[in-house]
């Protein structure tokens, strides 16, 4: 624990749907649920009018729908959010780097070392935020505190668009008549084993006796709530947690079994993971697959190259290959795709190999075909221009995306704006 | 079994024995140990792991003879810690009671009986010299691979030639060839493709004198009077290397091979602790300019005297690669030559004998 409140925790508020509404002003004021809309859809994030109905993110977007009949529902741009992450973070990295991102619309920052630049975290906490609205368009919410796990519980208090600085002294206050449920780790199952003490807040919590939590929980998880209920929290910033994998993953509506179909998804997946590489300005050598199937069951293959790559040219054919070693008869729920063994940009020296000789005209074309398909999406939009994706048995399909016609082959289902989304690629 | 011998001597054979022991013995635990035999006047030892299999042979008074299987790692430290002099080993039950000096130590032996029959392959045996044939290994061993995923690249290639014997070992990034005139190893045609960490070991063990080789069906030994190193083939082809090699080179630069190397290690200590940081070589007719960037940590250049002819020009290597070719080629100069920074260059010396040596290595692609 700090003398000083220097933990702060900032959070973008509704994230993506406050990106859908600041990029479309009709939908402004109205409740706006972003998610899968098939029929296994789930909300990834509602706007505060939506919330106003109960709609809550992680509920099935049926269930929403009931709730919600009258609310726009969109499929996630993940684009879109990723942009709009990036410049929040660098508004914070203006502050400190001491940043640790804990998702896309999230992270704390160590301010200690910026407060002879700032009179105090209040007044960080109100230029972050003032720089977010200005500079991107959206409204975030900070708390500040002496620990890092009440700065979280601080900016939770303080949605939608506020500040709360928890002063030195006043924690227990601010802490000990909160729902016991507000502390990291206390999920339903904990909960419900301190209902049977009568604990409901953080300060009942605080006056069980550490041996009987640590009876009663565990020692572990019992000497860590007794810790948090009275504010003791010894974790610092962890910055620069690199990015480890880069991944996309889609639930079907309904479980696949065709494996012309799954591979040609397969290949869609690989486009954005690929472009979400470039963007990111990383490259990777291990291509995994994963297939969760109607039971569950999940499988993963993966296969590592000579190379460093970013190129969908590059980890579809890895990833198809991989993709054709499993069992799909049985039906697939889930598919995704994820690069791993990152390096960046600026590491990117390449050690040539007398195997390598003839590959490589090939990938500099196909580097540069990807970069360009990169700048057309950014302009016009993710969905302005598919690739047609050459299967396994030679024949050619086309994806009807968007304005791009192709050829559609028989029984194939069109997939257009509306095709269904299952949950979009974790930054992992 | 009982036999008494000299400290060094022991110690020494166990060292290079040991080098054979399997590191994990997985399914045989008896291979993690050093098969002592007592006959005569002599002891021999024998260290496995099947696929290479090394022999020494130590003079030693042998009061009772026999055969015990002592674990070799235990063996190797207890002994090169005893006092030099003599010392005893004696076998009572399942235990060896080795003593020198003061000390004695009872060690548990592993069961002899279990040990395979290994490493004597039959076939007809040649005579070469030992030194040559070393320095020959020891110049185009660093080029074999060492992953096992690639098992073919993992061997050396020995190939008659018109006038003797060529050694080729590529792991893909460099290729080191090296020809050995008047060598008669092989019958002409004849070509075999033998495990480089073997023969890394012929390499060490044997410095002087001749060696007598003998190539069987999927062994080859190489023995000298007390010691004797028996290592496997490999199945398969080896690449077409030889469609590797440009047929000419645009750009040719001559460099004292000191200098070139003492500023490679410099810029290889400005990327330590990650191999991939390339050392830059910028060639000019002003000369040869190296450097090397390690982002946000060090970056370094230096300026080396050197004839250059052909278009100025960069071209960037793994500077292990250059150093192990630099290591490789004989004399005092080094001559480099390159067709462009994508294309495989080739290292050698302006020596004489260098002609019998090429080292040919891919560079690195700065993007």
């Amino acid at each position: 624990m700090r003398d000083e409140p220097t933990f702060l925790h900032l959070d973008l508020d509704a994230f993506f749907a406050s990106v859908e509404q600041r990029d479309d002003p009709t939908l402004r004021g109205r409740p706006v649920i972003v998610g899968g809309t098939g029929g296994r859809g789930v909300v990834a994030a509602a706007s505060y009018e939506a919330r106003e109905f109960g709609v809550r993110s992680a509920m099935p977007t049926i269930q929403a729908e009931r709730l919600c009949p009258n609310g726009v529902y969109l499929p996630p741009r993940f684009d879109a959010y990723q942009k709009a992450s990036r410049a929040v973070m660098k508004i914070m990295s203006s502050v400190t780097s001491l940043v640790e991102p804990l998702s896309l619309d999230e992270a704390f920052l160590d301010v200690a070392g910026a407060m002879r630049r700032f009179r105090d975290p209040h007044a960080i906490a109100e230029f972050m935020r003032s720089s977010i609205q200005r500079d991107v368009g959206l409204t975030a919410s900070v708390g500040g505190a002496t620990t890092k796990m009440l700065a979280k519980i601080a900016s939770d208090l303080a949605k939608p668009d506020g500040v709360l600085i928890v002063k030195p002294g006043d924690e227990l206050k601010v802490l000990h008549p909160l729902p016991v449920n507000r502390l990291w780790g206390v999920g339903p199952a904990t909960r419900e084993r301190l209902d049977r003490f009568g604990v409901k807040t953080i300060g009942d919590l605080s006056r069980i006796p550490e041996a009987t939590l640590v009876g009663a929980l565990g020692a572990a998880s019992g000497k860590h709530l007794h810790a948090l209920s009275w504010n003791r929290d010894e974790r610092g910033i962890r910055p620069d947690q690199e990015t480890k994998s880069v991944s996309h993953e889609e639930t079907f509506s309904e479980d696949k079994t065709d494996r012309i179909e799954l591979q040609r998804e397969l290949v869609r997946m690989t486009e954005r993971v690929g472009a979400r590489l470039r963007s990111a300005g990383l490259a990777g050598r291990t291509i995994q697959v994963k297939v969760k199937y109607h039971d569950f069951r999940q499988v993963t293959r993966s296969a590592t190259l000579d190379h460093l790559t970013d190129l969908a040219g590059e980890i579809g054919p890895v990833a198809r290959n991989l993709l054709s070693g499993l069992e799909i008869a049985g039906g697939v729920r889930l598919l995704g795709v994820s690069v791993t063994g990152l390096s960046s940009q600026g590491e990117r020296e390449e050690q040539l190999s007398f195997d390598s000789g003839a590959d490589l005209g090939n990938r500099e074309a196909r580097r540069a075909l990807e970069l360009a398909v990169d700048a057309v999406r950014e302009k016009f939009g993710d969905d302005s221009l598919g690739s047609g994706a050459v299967i396994d048995d030679g024949r050619v399909r086309a994806d009807r995306k968007g304005s791009l016609y192709g050829p559609l082959a028989s029984g194939e289902q069109d997939r257009g704006q509306d095709a269904p989304r299952g949950r979009e690629g974790d930054p992992s | 079994m009982k036999f008494r011998c000299e400290r060094d001597t022991l110690a020494e054979a166990i060292s290079i024995t040991q080098r054979a022991v399997a590191a994990r013995s997985g399914a045989m635990p008896v291979l993690s140990g050093i098969k002592v035999t007592a006959a005569d006047d002599s002891i021999e030892l024998v260290g496995s792991d099947l696929d290479l299999t090394i022999r020494v042979r130590i003079p030693a008074q042998v009061d009772s003879p026999g055969v015990s299987v002592v674990p070799a790692k235990l063996f190797d430290g207890l002994t090169s810690r005893l006092k030099p002099g003599a010392v005893t080993f004696e076998v009572t039950g399942d235990d060896a009671k080795i003593s020198g000096g003061p000390a004695q130590v009872s060690v548990r032996l592993l069961p002899a009986d279990d040990f395979p029959k290994v490493g004597s392959p039959e076939g007809t045996s040649v005579s070469v010299e030992a030194g040559p044939f070393a320095e020959a290994l020891r110049q185009v061993i660093p080029a074999a691979s060492k992953d096992d995923a690639r098992p073919i690249l993992t061997g050396v290639l020995l190939a008659a030639t018109a006038t003797g014997l060529r050694l080729v070992a590529t792991d893909s990034y460099r290729l080191a060839v090296r020809d050995l005139p008047g060598v008669g190893l092989l019958t002409e045609g004849q070509k075999v493709l033998v495990s480089a960490k073997g023969l890394n070991e012929v390499q060490r063990v044997f410095g002087t004198g001749s060696i007598t080789v003998t190539l069987g069906e999927r062994e080859v030994a190489f023995a000298s009077e007390d010691r004797s190193v028996v290592t496997r083939l490999i199945d398969g082809d080896f690449p077409n290397y030889e469609q590797l090699i440009p047929d000419g080179y645009p750009n040719r630069l001559i460099v004292a091979k000191d200098a070139l190397e003492e500023a490679a290690r410099l810029m290889q200590i400005v990327g330590e602790g990650r191999d991939s940081t390339p050392v830059r070589l910028t060639m000019s007719s002003e000369g040869l300019e190296l450097s090397a960037s390690a982002q946000e940590r060090a970056d370094a250049k230096e300026t080396i005297e050197a004839k250059f002819e052909g278009t100025d020009m960069s071209v960037a290597f793994n500077p292990q690669f250059l150093l192990d070719g630099l290591a490789a080629i004989g004399g005092e100069e080094a001559l480099l030559e390159t067709v462009d920074p994508l294309k495989p260059a080739t290292l050698r010396s302006t020596s004489e004998t260098g002609g019998d040596f090429l080292y040919l290595l891919m560079p690195v692609r700065i993007s």
